[in-house]
C-alpha cells in the first residue's frame, strides 16, 4: 500500500516537475506532458498522420517475419550445435564471439545489400533475435540428461521423436526465456533499422516528426510504438506462462 | 589427433571455406560486386581506409570510454544501493525494469534534439544504453546474496559498513563483473547508433558514409575493424573476470 503510494508519488512528481520545467524553458524542446495529450488524440484520430495504420501494420509485419526467421534459424542452429558434440565445441565459441560485437555495425552492410525497404529491417531484426534464441537452445540441450536421449535412441526413437518427446520438454524452460528475449531484440532491430534509414514504418514517422520539430507528435508516435512493443511482449509472456504450466 | 586439435582444425577450415565460397561467388558474378565485395578486395581496402578508420575508431572508443565510465560509476553504486535497501528496492524496482525494457532508440531523436550533433549525444546515449543492463544485473546479484550470510554477520555484531564490505560486496562480485562485461558492449552499441544517426565523426559515421557511397569493400573492412576491437575488449574483460574470481576464492 505505502510502496504503491510512493511509486505513484514519484511518477506524478516527475510528470509535474517535467511540466513546470518544460513550460519555463522551451516547450518545443522539452514537450510538457499536457501538450502530448492533444497530439496523441490527433494521432489516434488519424488527423496528424492519416496513413498511421499502414505504418503500424508494416512495422508489425516486419517484426513478425524477422521473428519467425529468427526462431526457425535459432532453433535449427541451436539443435544442430547442441546435438553434435564436435560441432558444438567448434562453432559455439565462434557464435559467442560474434555475439560480443555490437550488432549495429552490421546494419550499414545490410542496408547496402538489402536496400532501404523492408528487407534490410527484417534482416537486422532476424540478426538480433537469432543469437539469444540460438544460445538459449544450446544451453537448453545441455541441460537435458544425456541418458534420457540415449535410452530413447536405443529404444528406436526417430530423431524427430527424440526432439519432440525428450529434448523439447527437457529444455522448454530455457527455450521460452530465449524466445522472449529474441522477440524483444527482433522488435528493437526492426525499429532501429527504421530510424536509421527507411521509407516507411513507425521509425520513419518518428524520424519525420523529429526532423520537422513536431516534438509533441514525436512523443505521441513514441507512445503508439510503445503500445505495439508492449503488446508483443504481453503476447510472449502469455505463451511463456502457458509453456511453464505445461512442463510442471 | 586429439579432439582439441580436431576442433581447432574444423574452425579454421570452416572460416577458410566461407571465405573461399564468398570469393568464388563474387568472382563468378553470382552476387553483384557493387554490394558484396570479395575478400581479396576487402583485404586491400584495409590499406585504403586504414589510417582514417583507425582515427575514427579511436574517436568512437574515446566516447565509449566516457560513456562507460558514467554508466559504471552511476550504475554499480546505485544497483548496490537499490539491491540492498529493501524499501528503496520495492519502490524503485518497477521503474528500473520499465526503463530497462523501453527500446532506447525511441528517445534517441529527442536526445539529439536536446544535445545537438556530435560528441555530447553520443556520450549521453551510450551511457543510458549501458546504465540499465548494469543496474538490472547488479540489483539482481545483490538480491541473490544468501540472506543467511547477512543474518549470521549481523548476529555476530557486524556493523552495516562491515556487512557491505565483508558480505554483500564480495558475494555480488560475479554479477558486478558480468554487468561490466555486458555494459561495455551496450555502451559501444549506443555510441555507434548515435554516430550513424547524427554523427559527424567516429566509426558509426564512417560506416554509414561508406554504405551510402556504395563502397562495399571499404565498408566490410571498417566493419571487421570495429568487430575485432569489440571482441578484443570482451575477451580482455573475460580474462580479468577469471583473475578476479580467484581473489574471491
Amino acid at each position: 500500500m505505502t510502496t504503491s503510494a510512493f511509486r505513484l508519488a514519484i511518477l506524478s512528481g516527475v510528470l509535474a516537475l517535467w511540466e513546470i520545467a518544460a513550460r519555463a524553458g522551451n516547450p518545443l524542446l522539452y514537450v510538457p506532458p499536457s501538450a502530448v495529450l492533444p497530439s496523441l488524440v490527433n494521432l489516434v484520430a488519424l488527423r496528424s498522420y492519416p496513413d498511421l495504420l499502414e505504418h503500424v501494420l508494416l512495422t508489425a509485419r516486419e517484426i513478425a517475419v524477422a521473428y519467425a526467421l529468427a526462431v526457425a534459424g535459432g532453433v535449427g542452429v541451436g539443435c544442430a550445435l547442441g546435438g553434435h558434440r564436435v560441432l558444438g565445441r567448434a562453432y559455439a565459441p565462434m557464435l559467442a564471439a560474434l555475439y560480443a560485437v555490437p550488432a549495429v555495425v552490421w546494419y550499414p552492410s545490410l542496408m547496402l545489400f538489402f536496400g532501404l525497404d523492408a528487407a534490410s529491417k527484417i534482416a537486422f531484426g532476424f540478426l538480433l533475435g537469432f543469437f539469444p534464441i540460438t544460445l538459449a537452445v544450446l544451453a537448453g540441450t545441455r541441460q537435458v540428461n544425456p541418458h534420457l536421449v540415449t535410452v530413447a535412441r536405443s529404444f528406436g526413437a526417430s530423431p524427430l521423436a527424440v526432439f519432440a518427446k525428450v529434448l523439447l520438454p527437457g529444455m522448454l524452460f530455457t527455450l521460452v526465456g530465449g524466445l522472449r528475449t529474441g522477440l524483444a531484440l527482433a522488435v528493437i532491430g526492426v525499429i532501429v533499422g527504421e530510424v536509421l534509414g527507411a521509407k516507411a514504418g513507425m521509425g520513419t514517422l518518428i524520424n519525420h516528426a523529429y526532423g520537422l520539430f513536431r516534438t509533441a507528435d514525436y512523443v505521441a508516435l513514441v507512445l503508439v510504438t510503445l503500445v505495439l512493443i508492449v503488446t508483443s511482449d504481453v503476447l510472449a509472456s502469455l505463451v511463456e506462462r502457458r509453456a511453464r504450466r505445461w512442463t510442471t | 589427433m586429439s579432439e582439441a586439435r580436431r576442433i581447432r582444425l574444423l574452425q579454421v577450415a570452416s572460416v577458410l571455406a566461407v571465405l573461399a565460397v564468398w570469393e568464388a561467388s563474387a568472382r563468378a558474378g553470382w552476387v553483384d560486386p557493387l554490394f558484396v565485395a570479395p575478400p581479396s578486395v576487402v583485404a586491400r581496402a584495409f590499406g585504403a581506409i586504414g589510417g582514417a578508420a583507425l582515427i575514427a575508431l579511436g574517436d568512437t572508443l574515446a566516447k565509449t570510454a566516457v560513456a562507460y565510465t558514467l554508466a559504471v560509476g552511476l550504475g554499480v553504486p546505485a544497483g548496490l544501493m537499490i539491491g540492498s535497501v529493501r524499501a528503496v528496492h520495492d519502490v524503485v524496482h518497477p521503474f528500473v525494469v520499465a526503463l530497462y525494457g523501453i527500446p532506447k532508440i525511441l528517445v534517441l531523436p529527442w536526445i539529439v534534439l536536446l544535445l545537438g550533433f556530435g560528441t555530447a549525444p553520443a556520450v549521453a546515449y551510450g551511457a543510458i544504453h549501458g546504465l540499465f543492463p548494469i543496474l538490472v544485473l547488479v540489483i539482481g546479484g545483490v538480491r541473490d546474496v544468501d540472506p543467511a550470510l547477512i543474518t549470521v554477520a549481523r548476529s555476530y555484531g557486524a556493523r552495516p559498513w562491515q556487512i557491505y564490505w565483508k558480505v554483500i560486496l564480495p558475494a555480488s562480485v560475479p554479477s558486478v563483473l558480468a554487468s561490466l562485461r555486458l555494459g561495455i558492449v551496450f555502451c559501444l552499441l549506443g555510441v555507434l547508433i548515435v554516430e550513424m544517426f547524427a554523427g559527424v565523426r567516429g566509426m558509426g559515421h564512417v560506416l554509414n558514409a561508406l554504405a551510402n557511397g556504395f563502397q562495399a569493400a571499404q565498408l566490410f573492412a571498417a566493419t571487421a575493424l570495429v568487430s575485432a576491437a569489440s571482441i578484443g575488449f570482451v575477451l580482455a574483460l573475460d580474462a580479468l573476470n577469471e583473475k578476479l574470481s580467484h581473489w574471491r576464492g
